[in-house]
């Protein structure tokens, strides 16, 4: 619905998204489905989440809304209501219910707050205060599913039938995670009271007594009037009474919201314009809704002087939006605290899951049946067992079920054969608890907190141009980042700069694309001297040099035709001119500001031919032309909405002739101009667009008319109606447009480039290299799209272009079928053959995609789209929030985009380190980190199981219960986190020089079912070592248990440890010392335990390590557990090698490589 | 340059942060697959042999005596004859040495299917009352051997006390007495800080069901080794105890006389009692298993050496060839 949108295309800061997978049928559906239905308007989420810490929002409502912000009619504003126009009528046009609303009287909070039932304005975004800590951070804690687990296992524990650890050692897994999360929940708390405290005592004038008083920020009430001065930043959300601006105007900058840095213009209403708060008491009372979380929206009505005036969303003002260029602004708090939109948007981004994740839980369901597998073995055992022996029980040495100590003889802890079976059941629960990977869930945690940080750190996702690092926003999708199989990536500010410069012109059927005169290093530009200063503009524009010197003429009908030009140019648009000063006091610039960058070239361009914007108020504008001042009235504007394709704004010049300019796409431009007027020149400008946008210009028709007393007044009369009407004012308003924007006279055309990134087709020709399917969707035409692509390489001359450009349903079902052929014949031809370089693309443009969306062609589109390795589509979705990883970038204005990303960065090029070393090595770390944690935790718990089967099916563990805990706590806990975190498969420069490895993570071989079943078919074996080898050596022996459990602890601490050693690839010191050191703190708690003598295992490591048996079934156990695993690994790594595998050795040996075969291998210089 | 941008938000360089620390990056190459293998195998092979050697030169004398022990009369129920305690116990065993053996022999007895790892047998104990006179009231979980029917704590407390093995055996050759030593036969450890010097056992098989032997309440509990080597309880259902050592040589086919007081009641769960003498090596006593398990593992690994050898032979790969690039490989039509 982009209404109102000044000029075609998008002009905002854009998302890229991606997707890992779409090739299943379900999946891709879903997320196809959904990218593409947000073409229809209707389908859009309308409430946003915004903070400034934590944002996401979605930024197409944003789109649609923001402009609302900036770029409302400067004539509306006099006239006030009208602002919420567009936005939702059927919103702005309901009652408010009685208990739905909140009545304020203006300056009078007492009355207001009668009840005590609004918020005050301090703040509070930390979550605990001291007293609360306790209660409240376990609470939150226990929510985790991972904690609950924790929690029961220690409960059951406590029971005294099932008392199979000691209280300490049942209790120490779940208290070390519950300290560690405290102790960093209580440290982000605290920074949050500091920030808030801060934020609580600033200061703002506040009326009191009739006098304007300064008043602490937690102290305003809502109904209190405020004022605020330039550059101040507002306290709570207030309603505009007066504004410095004669007409009301208050310019407004929402960096701190939705960190958006241009203007946005907000309203007074005309009634309470004239009331001087000092002076007059105002009172009034304004029934608004209750608050709410959506920024964009607000309704109410105020009745002031017996009237009822209704408010919109541009005559209020949010918390932490900053007064500029007005003097001061008057209101009246509606909002305040935790109440104002700000703070209730203020919740944390939508969680995603990762891909990877998800696959995690499904095996993490086959670990849950495996313990209750072995749980029933064991508990079925102990029944055969107690049921075999049931006569011996009574006196059994090692049982004794009597208790003779009484004088009646009783059954001592027996409670009956059922009831022991079930407590063997719990039991087993409890000692075979780590088989669930809980640990693993926090180990994740950290990990992806250590690949965040190297992501955040990495100099090479650093953009210099906007100083803004890489941003981590979601933490838990880090290894979908490595699997990635469509991007679908805007292309207005994500491939391009979103830097618009004006290029060519068309004037009148003259094509200006001559010679360009250089400004730079001679002090030039088009400048004015206003009271002995220089004013110039910001930005200096490539001027053409013919072009220049008619536009400085005055005489022929020629120089004529470019005055208008230029005059519609620097007229017809939203741009407000800000005087900014320099470091010379004699020289100030002026910035336009503006909220869109088109606008922005043609009015910059404009001022460099000599048409300069000096001023402009609601009512009026100021041009300096050729060093002369004019002033022009605007007399009204119809705004750019996404119907018309253009918008208007009607002049009355200083001679009282009105004249209306016309600007806008050359589809919608050419049905309104009057060609028998100049047919010639008409098809000369159709000739210059063409070639324009073949070579990626984006073109702006421009157009206008003079108006006749008569024509003028009827509009005028029109105007008034539709912009007061109740119903349905957007429709007439538009309608009105219309009946205006005809039989123009074309003055001309123009074209303006939006530059590709630096490094995009690069980095577009790495991702489809990588196999990821790219798709872009842009706002342009058709030639511009497809020059872009072919600038972008994201189209090649060797690629099948298939065009669907449709203005009906069943020409599209016709192309469509037919594109389905030609796919299906191109893909077998590329099968059989071996070339790869004929793949498909897909260009599609809007209406199509409207025709086929709306009718059941979806499956075939989708079945096409997915043959095609490009698609384009002529439109923009909002996408992030769909997409499975939302990447935003950051580089300039408009940071919606960010905010509802789950990465944001600087530059499109940096998608390709980001995927393909980072999302690459996230990957492959998470999925080994994964794998290793079900064999780590599994082998422990088989060792625990067989031992099981000795003792009677009664659940001793010769281990002892400490080694049992700190086995996922301290002795093999580090190193996983820290492989997972610094393991590195590749060097970036591999990665990046052959971007098919990224194929690894899209055929998913880091982690899946099979890879899981050798893993566990490895633990069984190791296990199966780790146990028997030991049983059949001391085997009718003297050994006692806590020897044996001690040479168990070991062997398992040491093959767990050795295995991951196996398997790091790169061994820096840190793996080093987490690897080795942990063995060695194995051995170190092992010993200690060992030394207190009240513990039943007193000495047994001193006396098992001084004999030879020990040593010699050591190193038996480790040797003969890693030899199947070993075999595998190099029969693979020599039959079976995987790319990663042939790109290690060539890393490794490449130097031999190179000079034995060269030229086979390009490796690229070294970045560093 | 690196004053004007002192506001850039530029990462600052370290090799760790940019993960460029020096690093080892070992690919195990055919050479060193096969080294590793043959490495093994050669470790190994001789490992088990030394090990299957040094059990070889064990001398091990076992003897099942629970069943012959009994008298025929009894056999049908030896429960009946074991409870009484008005029937002579003795019974004697004739052993047959079959290699010489050297002192110091270690003279064991072995039970079998006695459960002493069982959860209620493991936790029925008090490990500070063992250490400390004053903690002898920790009899917390050492029901139901806590404490008397007069509520007096049991010194020592537990099952497995209780459970003390009970059977005594004297030993001759050609008509002479053989002196068993049993002092030192618990690990020092134990004698010294484990079981107090000043703990004395009190009230100890008192109550109505006897479970094995009772202790003399004057001598402390740290040296009473039998009752420290039976507490420290055996890691598997079939377990040999440290009985006491026997300072002499056996020469071969020697006849040794065994009188034992077959007074331990396993008859009640089918446990088996087994006198043992046997000499012991740095392996400990007879067992084949360690010896046979490396001569297995070392010959596979040689095995594995040769056909890694033989792969790498016949399907050589050049390491790092990039025409085995999956994008680089040929589509097989």
């Amino acid at each position: 619905m982009a209404s109102n949108r000044p000029l075609p295309g998008p002009f905002f800061r854009s998302p890229i998204s991606a997707g890992p997978d779409l090739s299943s049928p379900t999946s891709s559906k879903n997320s196809d489905g959904s990218q593409i239905v947000n073409l229809h308007p209707q389908q859009r989420p309308d409430t946003l989440q915004n903070s400034t810490s934590q944002q996401s929002i979605s930024s197409n409502s944003w789109r649609a809304n923001s402009v609302n912000f900036g770029s409302k009619g400067v004539h509306y504003g006099s006239r006030g209501g009208a602002g919420s126009e567009g936005f939702s009528m059927s919103m702005s046009r309901r009652e408010i219910n009685d208990e739905d609303a909140r009545l304020v009287y203006v300056n009078d909070p007492l009355k207001t707050n009668e009840r005590f039932e609004f918020a005050g304005n301090s703040i509070r975004t930390g979550k605990y205060s001291v007293l609360t800590f306790l209660p409240r951070n376990l609470f939150e804690q226990f929510h985790r599913v991972a904690y609950m687990y924790f929690l029961v296992i220690a409960i059951l524990n406590q029971l005294p039938q099932l008392a199979v650890f000691g209280r300490g050692a049942s209790i120490l897994p779940l208290a070390s995670v519950l300290l560690v999360t405290a102790v960093k929940d209580a440290y982000e708390d605290w920074r949050r009271h500091r920030s808030d405290r801060i934020e609580n005592n600033r200061m703002s004038s506040v009326l009191m007594n009739d006098r304007f008083q300064e008043k602490k920020w937690k102290d305003i009430q809502v109904g209190e009037v405020i004022k605020i001065l330039a550059n101040e930043t507002m306290p709570c959300d207030i309603v505009l009474l007066s504004t410095s601006d004669p007409t009301g105007v208050a310019y407004v900058q929402t960096i701190n919201l939705d960190g958006e840095s241009n203007l946005k213009t907000r309203y007074a209403k005309q009634e309470t314009l004239p009331r001087i708060p000092e002076k007059d008491m105002i009172s009034g009372l304004i029934n608004c809704e209750k608050p709410n979380r959506n920024i964009y929206g607000f309704q109410a009505n105020m009745e002031i002087d017996g009237k009822r005036v209704s408010l919109g969303p541009s005559n209020i003002v949010l918390r932490g939006c900053v007064l500029k260029n007005t003097d001061w602004a008057v209101g009246v708090a509606v909002y305040a605290g935790r109440e104002t939109k700000a703070m209730l948007n203020n919740s944390g981004a939508p969680s995603k899951r990762s891909r990877l994740e998800t696959h995690m839980n499904r095996e993490i369901i086959l670990l849950s049946s495996f313990l209750v597998v072995l749980c029933t073995i064991v508990s079925a055992c102990a029944g055969v067992w107690l049921r075999r022996h049931r006569d011996e029980l009574d006196i059994m040495p090692f049982y004794r079920r009597k208790d003779y100590s009484k004088q009646e003889v009783e059954n001592y802890k027996y409670y009956g054969w059922g009831m022991e079976i079930f407590f063997s059941f719990l039991m087993s629960v409890i000692v075979f608890q780590i088989m669930i990977p809980i640990s693993l869930y926090i180990s994740m945690e950290l990990v992806r907190v250590g690949q965040a940080y190297f992501m955040i750190r990495d100099d090479k996702m650093f953009d210099a141009t906007s100083n803004t690092r890489f941003q981590c926003r979601a933490l838990n999708i880090n290894e979908d980042l490595g699997q990635i199989k469509y991007i679908f990536s805007d292309k207005t500010g994500t491939l391009t700069e979103n830097k618009m410069e004006f290029q060519f012109a068309s004037i009148s059927g003259v094509n200006y694309s001559g010679e360009k005169t250089e400004f730079l290093g001679e002090e030039g530009g088009y400048s004015i001297q206003v009271e002995g200063q220089v004013w110039r503009p910001k930005m200096k524009v490539q001027v053409d040099r013919e072009l220049l010197q008619l536009s400085q003429t005055r005489n022929d009908t020629k120089s004529k035709e470019i005055y208008d030009f230029f005059l519609a140019l620097a007229a017809c648009n939203t741009i407000v001119p800000i005087v900014v000063n320099t470091s010379d006091p004699t020289e100030k610039l002026i910035d336009y500001q503006g909220e869109s960058p088109d606008e922005q070239a043609l009015v910059y361009a404009a001022a460099a031919y000599g048409f300069m914007l000096i001023e402009r108020t609601s009512g009026h504008i100021v041009i300096d032309i050729q060093g002369e001042r004019q002033r022009f009235n605007v007399l009204g504007m119809h705004e750019f909405d996404s119907d018309r394709k253009r918008m208007s704004v009607i002049l009355g010049y200083p001679d009282s002739t009105v004249k209306v300019f016309v600007k806008g796409a050359d589809t919608t431009m050419f049905k309104i101009i009057d060609k028998s007027l100049n047919l010639d020149v008409v098809k000369a400008t159709e000739t210059h667009l063409h070639s324009y946008s073949s070579i990626g210009l984006r073109t702006l028709v421009v157009g206008m008319r003079g108006l006749s007393i008569s024509e003028f007044e009827q509009w005028q009369s029109s105007y008034e109606i539709a912009s007061t009407a109740l119903m349905g004012r957007a429709g007439l308003l538009r309608k009105v447009a219309i009946n205006l924007e005809n039989n123009l006279s074309l003055l001309g055309a123009s074209a303006i480039e939006d530059r590709l990134q630096k490094g995009v087709p690069e980095a577009i020709e790495s991702l489809r290299t990588a196999s990821i399917k790219v798709w872009v969707l842009t706002g342009d035409k058709q030639e511009t799209a497809i020059s872009i692509g072919y600038s972008s390489k994201l189209l090649t001359s060797k690629m099948v272009q298939i065009i669907i450009n449709n203005n009906s349903k069943v020409s599209c079902r016709k192309s469509l079928e037919d594109a389905l052929i030609t796919s299906r014949k191109l893909i077998n031809v590329t099968r059989a053959s071996d070339d790869d370089a004929s793949s498909v693309a897909l260009i599609i443009d809007g209406t199509s995609l409207v025709y086929i969306l709306d009718s059941e062609l979806e499956e075939q589109l989708f079945e096409l789209a997915s043959k095609c390795a490009v698609v384009l589509c002529a439109n923009d979705v909002s996408m992030i929030q769909m997409a499975d990883v939302g990447v935003g970038l950051s580089g300039q204005e408009g940071r919606q985009a960010v905010m509802a990303s789950d990465f944001a960065m600087g530059q499109f090029r940096f998608l390709v380190p980001l995927l393909l070393v980072h999302g690459h090595w996230n990957y492959q770390r998470m999925g080994y980190m994964i794998l290793y944690n079900f064999y780590r935790n599994a082998l422990f718990v088989l060792v625990l199981f067989w031992y099981v089967l000795f003792t009677g099916f009664t659940l001793t563990t010769a281990i002892t219960e400490w080694s049992s805990v700190l086995y996922s706590i301290i002795y093999t806990a580090i190193p996983t986190i820290v492989i997972g975190i610094l393991d590195k498969d590749l060097s970036r420069r591999s990665l990046m020089t052959y971007p098919q490895l990224y194929g690894a993570g899209q055929r998913q071989e880091s982690y899946n079912a099979k890879l899981f079943w050798l893993t566990m078919a490895d633990m069984l074996w190791q296990s199966v070592v780790a146990f028997f080898i030991p049983l059949f050596a001391y085997w009718k022996s003297e050994i006692d248990s806590s020897s044996i459990g001690d040479l168990w602890t070991l062997a398992v601490v040491f093959m767990v440890n050795i295995h991951l050693a196996m398997d790091v690839i790169r061994w820096t010191w840190i793996s080093h010392a987490s690897i080795w050191g942990s063995i060695i703190a194995t051995c170190i708690c092992v010993i200690v335990i060992d030394a207190v003598p009240v513990l039943p295992g007193y000495w047994a490591i001193f006396n098992l390590a001084s004999s030879g048996l020990f040593w010699i079934c050591l190193l038996g156990i480790l040797v003969t557990a890693m030899i199947p695993r070993f075999v595998i690994k190099m029969f693979m790594q020599h039959c079976k090698p995987c790319d990663i595998q042939i790109a290690r050795e060539a890393e490794k040996f490449s130097n031999r490589m190179e000079s034995t075969r060269n030229g086979e291998i390009e490796m690229n210089p070294p970045q560093r | 340059m690196e004053q004007k941008n002192k506001n850039s938000k530029k990462p600052s360089y370290s090799r760790f942060s940019q993960q460029e620390l020096p690093a080892w990056k070992p690919i195990l190459t055919p050479g060193w697959v096969i080294a590793s293998f043959l490495t093994i195998g050669a470790l190994f092979i001789p490992i088990g042999l030394v090990a299957l050697s040094a059990s070889d030169t064990v001398v091990e004398i076992i003897d099942r005596y629970d069943e012959d022990c009994v008298p025929d009369a009894y056999s049908k129920n030896p429960e009946s004859f074991i409870q009484d305690p008005d029937i002579k116990k003795t019974c004697v065993r004739s052993l047959r040495v079959p290699k010489k053996m050297v002192a110091p022999i270690f003279v064991y007895y072995q039970l079998e299917n006695f459960y002493q790892n069982h959860r209620r047998f493991v936790k029925s104990r008090s490990d500070k009352q063992l250490r400390d006179p004053e903690a002898k009231n920790d009899t917390y979980n050492c029901f139901p051997e806590a404490r008397t029917a007069d509520n007096k704590p049991i010194v020592p407390c537990g099952l497995i006390a209780w459970s003390l093995f009970n059977d005594t055996y004297k030993l001759s050759t050609r008509g002479k007495p053989i002196t068993i030593d049993k002092k030192g036969i618990a690990w020092k450890s134990d004698t010294k800080v484990k079981f107090g010097s000043n703990v004395y056992p009190k009230d100890f098989q008192k109550g109505g069901l006897i479970g094995g032997a009772k202790l003399d309440e004057k001598v402390p509990l740290s040296e009473q080794e039998d009752l420290i080597v039976w507490m420290r309880t055996a890691a598997l259902p079939n377990f040999r105890k440290l009985y006491g050592k026997i300072d002499i040589d056996l020469e071969a086919h020697e006849t040794v006389k065994a009188e034992v007081e077959n007074n331990y009641n396993t008859y009640k769960f089918g446990g088996r009692k087994k006198l043992v003498l046997s000499t012991t090596t740095w392996i400990g006593g007879k067992n084949d298993f360690l010896g046979v398990a490396y001569i297995t593992v070392g010959g596979l690994c040689l095995f594995m050496a040769i056909n890694f050898i033989l792969l790498y032979v016949f399907r050589p790969r050049r390491l790092g060839d990039p025409s085995y690039l999956s994008w680089n490989r040929l589509p097989i039509a």
